[in-house]
């Protein structure tokens, strides 16, 4: 176990060790995606932790990339600031840079995106030890390659994050969440209307055990004085709407999964969402009705079809959540892509040295 | 190398002969894009009408090694569609058909020639648009915003074309047709489609795209504010942003731009006010209203000399026609202008400008500065008489404003790109690690370096060979550090 606390260590630690290495934050999402295979060694992030620079005014942070998510949005609530990202994991002290490698996002990427869409700048360290930086500390910025977004979602693969800089956005004044109880076909009929209307919800998801029965969540952000107000005009469009504001933890646990669950993370146009979601065998569901995204709670011997089924909508998947033991395939039919994907990890780490089988069996 | 026989007859053979042009004359329309400083007559241009075609246009541009430039509208200000000797241009205006609308939802899938305002033009009757708004929007291409991951005034709140683009076709610089991104955005492993987009034409050309549409706000309020100092329009953007405020736009003009501007258009600016600021707001209507009376306060609170809030749609139009029309309008009061496109910090926006006037001053050029006060963004615009022999010490000034935007903390350029014009300052802001690194994707993209090759990176051709290491800025404060 190599354990960096700051960028040299970090350089150092990659050029001193030989083979092959995994790279390890807080833990929050080692089973995610494709099983790492054997290393000589793991690279533990979360020395390198803590705010290099924040600038309030310029609503700016740079953090190193082993700081637990919470712990930041702790240190920035005092300014009235915070990183729009709700991924359920963050409660568990996921860290900034496997969020960024593990391309992850909660109910209010509908409004915020994902944390490519909030970070502005990265510091990377190559298999061969060279550091290097794109973008920078300005929100606005189109200098050079965008190296941040190639590292987003590579689960390791690419090259160690060792620092990101994110744009950061004001804490709502008041954050309300109304809920209805109803089927995922009629959530879908609701959160049309929802989108229809000028209520600008920052999270429209949908949860339950079985598509016939569990409850819409809609969520908006804004000032005080105005949120009783826009929640009047909401509750008509949801009939029967109560207050749903402590209905989230419910959303994560469902996302996070428990011992013995498959978790598979799938993305389809939104309208498909109800049909795709019906004929997949789940025990449990969140679907983002806005974004296309969802997450199914399956067996272990369900997830390769499963990965067929969304792939045949035109969608996307990973696997969120590996049974312990069990042998499931991570990732669906590859994308057309996938030989620019392997040139581009061909030169980055032409000996292969990160994060092995992630990818499995794609490259 | 000039292209041979066996290439030209390739291309006619992929493509309907009439278009494909050889003539030299129809060949000078494509000599330069915005940069007009800058030509290059392609040896032919390609005219595909088709996706595959420009597919098979780009193998036999890998078969026989000729470099390609695609290019859009030609509205680029930094060179990024300037032809390459001895290479071919690839048009793509014909690739304009709109090929889905869904509102419900909210994306369609257009061809990369199809205008930026054609977008939102075909999706309002629904209650949508399409929310990046460079200010060519009206000409420029979704292909090149693609490219150049264009911005505009309501990125602030809105997001650039990165933000707003699920998924792309793109013909690779082998000639091979692959989709990044997907219907969601999500996509499976390292995010691919946001490396290509801002990518400028390096790694391959887009040849079918799929946006993410936005319901239009319920409510648009927008402001125009006089200031006796730039400095006090300043300290009205930190203490919006202070405040919690996210504006859909927060632009800035100060005299000289407001006097052209003025005249150009008659939009209702103050002729001699040292600053105006212009904000505008959207949302929902209980919350718009609130809001924007909290600005008008913060406004007035630093001795604003006028305030006029637009009382209509055609007042409001009125304001950004005067906005939009700075550019263009400095031709009024100037035979020549360089417009620049650097980035610094918002907090620092009132220093920078101090040291652009100064710099101003002692090149004995004017230097007119409409900016995007929100995130940072200036584009001062260096006037200029060429016939006067004033160009080089123009040129100079413009790449030292670029330059003093990386010295603050900032970046060489917000929304223009780098392209030609600024590939050799891109050592005052990257490492020649950090260049190396880009080097290496690009390779791994384009391994025959035939795509939009001599942009965005450094060459030794064009820039000579790199001097000796000077510390970064942000080196220096301590904010980075470098092995």
């Amino acid at each position: 176990m190599l354990h960096p606390t700051d960028l040299k260590e970090l350089r150092d630690a990659v050029l001193d060790s030989s083979g092959t290495l995994g790279i390890a934050g807080a833990g929050t999402a080692a089973d995610w995606a494709g099983p790492l295979g054997p290393v000589d060694a793991v690279l533990d992030t979360t020395g390198l932790a803590g705010i290099v620079v924040h600038n309030p005014g310029d609503m700016t942070v740079a953090v190193r990339a082993g700081t637990p998510l919470r712990q930041l949005q702790e240190e920035l609530a005092p300014h009235h600031q915070r990183v729009s990202l709700d991924a359920a994991r963050v409660a568990e002290g996921a860290t900034v840079g496997g969020l960024v490698a593990t391309g992850d996002a909660g109910p209010c990427g509908l409004a915020f995106g994902s944390m490519r869409d909030l970070v502005i700048g990265v510091t990377l360290v190559l298999a061969d030890g060279t550091v290097a930086r794109s973008g920078g500390h300005v929100i606005k910025n189109v200098a050079g390659y965008d190296l941040a977004k190639l590292l987003h979602g590579s689960y390791g693969t690419l090259a160690v994050i060792a620092e990101v800089v994110l744009r950061l956005h004001p804490v709502p004044e008041r954050e309300a969440t109304l809920a209805v109880s109803c089927s995922l076909t009629e959530a879908a009929e609701l959160a049309r209307a929802v989108l229809a209307g000028p209520h600008e919800a920052v999270a429209l998801e949908w949860l339950g055990t079985t598509p016939d029965a569990g409850t819409l969540l809609v969520r908006l952000n804004g000032t005080a004085a105005a949120m009783d107000a826009r929640l009047d005009r909401l509750r008509p469009v949801l009939p029967g709407a109560v207050d749903g504001d402590d209905r989230w933890a419910e959303h994560a646990a469902i996302v996070r999964g428990g011992p013995g669950d498959a978790v598979l993370r799938i993305g389809v146009r939104p309208s498909k969402l109800p049909g795709v979601l019906t004929a997949l065998p789940a025990r449990a569901i969140t679907a983002g009705l806005g974004t296309g995204i969802a997450t199914v709670v399956l067996d272990a011997q369900d997830v390769a079809a499963a990965h067929e089924t969304v792939a045949a909508a035109g969608g996307t998947s990973v696997l969120r959540r590996r049974p312990a033991g069990a042998s499931v395939s991570a990732w669906g039919p590859p994308p057309s892509a996938l030989k620019v994907l392997r040139a581009v990890k061909q030169s980055l780490d032409p000996a292969g040295r990160l994060g092995p089988g992630r990818f499995d069996p794609w490259m | 190398m000039p292209l041979d026989g066996a290439a030209r007859r390739a291309f006619e053979a992929v493509l309907d002969p009439q278009d494909v042009l050889s003539d030299p004359v129809r060949c000078r329309v494509y000599e330069c894009d915005g940069l007009t400083g800058h030509r290059v007559v392609p040896e032919l241009v390609l005219l595909p009408r088709t996706a595959e075609q420009v597919a098979a246009a780009v193998r036999v541009c890998a078969e026989h090694e000729v470099p390609f430039v695609a290019r859009g509208a030609g509205t680029g200000l930094s060179g990024g569609a300037l032809p390459v000797a001895d290479g071919v241009v690839i048009g793509l205006n014909r690739l304009n058909r709109i090929l889905e609308v869904d509102p419900v939802d909210r994306r369609a899938v257009v061809e990369p020639g199809v205008t930026n305002l054609d977008v939102t033009r075909a999706v309002a009757q629904y209650g949508l648009y399409y929310a990046p708004d460079p200010s060519s929007q009206q000409v420029c291409t979704i292909g090149g915003n693609v490219a150049e991951n264009s911005g505009g005034a309501h990125c602030l709140k809105y997001g650039f074309t990165t933000n707003h683009v699920l998924a792309v076709e793109v013909v690779l610089p082998d000639g091979s047709t692959v989709t990044l991104g997907s219907d969601t955005g999500e996509q499976q492993g390292p995010d691919l489609r946001g490396l290509f987009l801002g990518s400028e034409g390096t790694l391959g050309i887009v040849t079918k795209v799929t946006v993410r549409l936005l319901r239009t706000p319920e409510t648009v309020r927008t402001l125009l504010a006089d200031f006796p100092s730039v400095a006090a329009a300043g300290e009205v953007v930190s203490d919006v942003v202070a405040a919690g405020i996210v504006p859909a736009a927060v632009e800035m003009m100060d005299a000289l731009a407001i006097e052209a501007a003025e005249e150009a258009v008659h939009a209702g600016y103050t002729i001699g006010t040292p600053a105006a600021l212009v904000v505008e707001l959207d949302g929902p209507a209980e919350e718009c209203g609130s809001t924007f009376e909290q600005v008008r306060r913060i406004c007035e609170a630093h001795g604003c000399t006028r305030l006029h809030i637009a009382g209509s749609a055609e007042e409001r139009a009125a304001i950004w026609r005067g906005r939009k029309a700075a550019f263009a309008a400095v031709g009024r009061i100037s035979p020549d202008y360089f417009v620049q496109d650097g980035v610094v910090p918002r907090t620092r926006l009132a220093e920078t400008l101090d040291r652009i006037a100064a710099m101003s001053r002692s090149a004995g050029l004017r230097v007119a500065n409409v900016f995007h006060a929100g995130d940072g963004n200036l584009h001062p615009l260096v006037l200029y008489d060429g016939a006067a022999g004033e160009t080089a010490r123009a040129e100079e000034l413009t790449s030292a404003i670029a330059e003093l935007c990386v010295e603050m903390g900032g970046s060489l350029s917000g929304e223009h790109g780098i392209g030609t014009d600024k590939a050799c300052s891109m050592p005052k802001m990257f490492s020649r690690d950090d260049l190396a690194v880009m080097a290496r994707v690009r390779d791994a993209w384009d391994p025959q370096g035939i795509c939009n090759p001599g942009k965005v990176l450094p060459t030794p051709r064009l820039c000579g060979e790199p001097g000796k290491y000077r510390p970064h800025p942000l080196e220096e404060a301590g904010v980075i550090e470098r092995l």
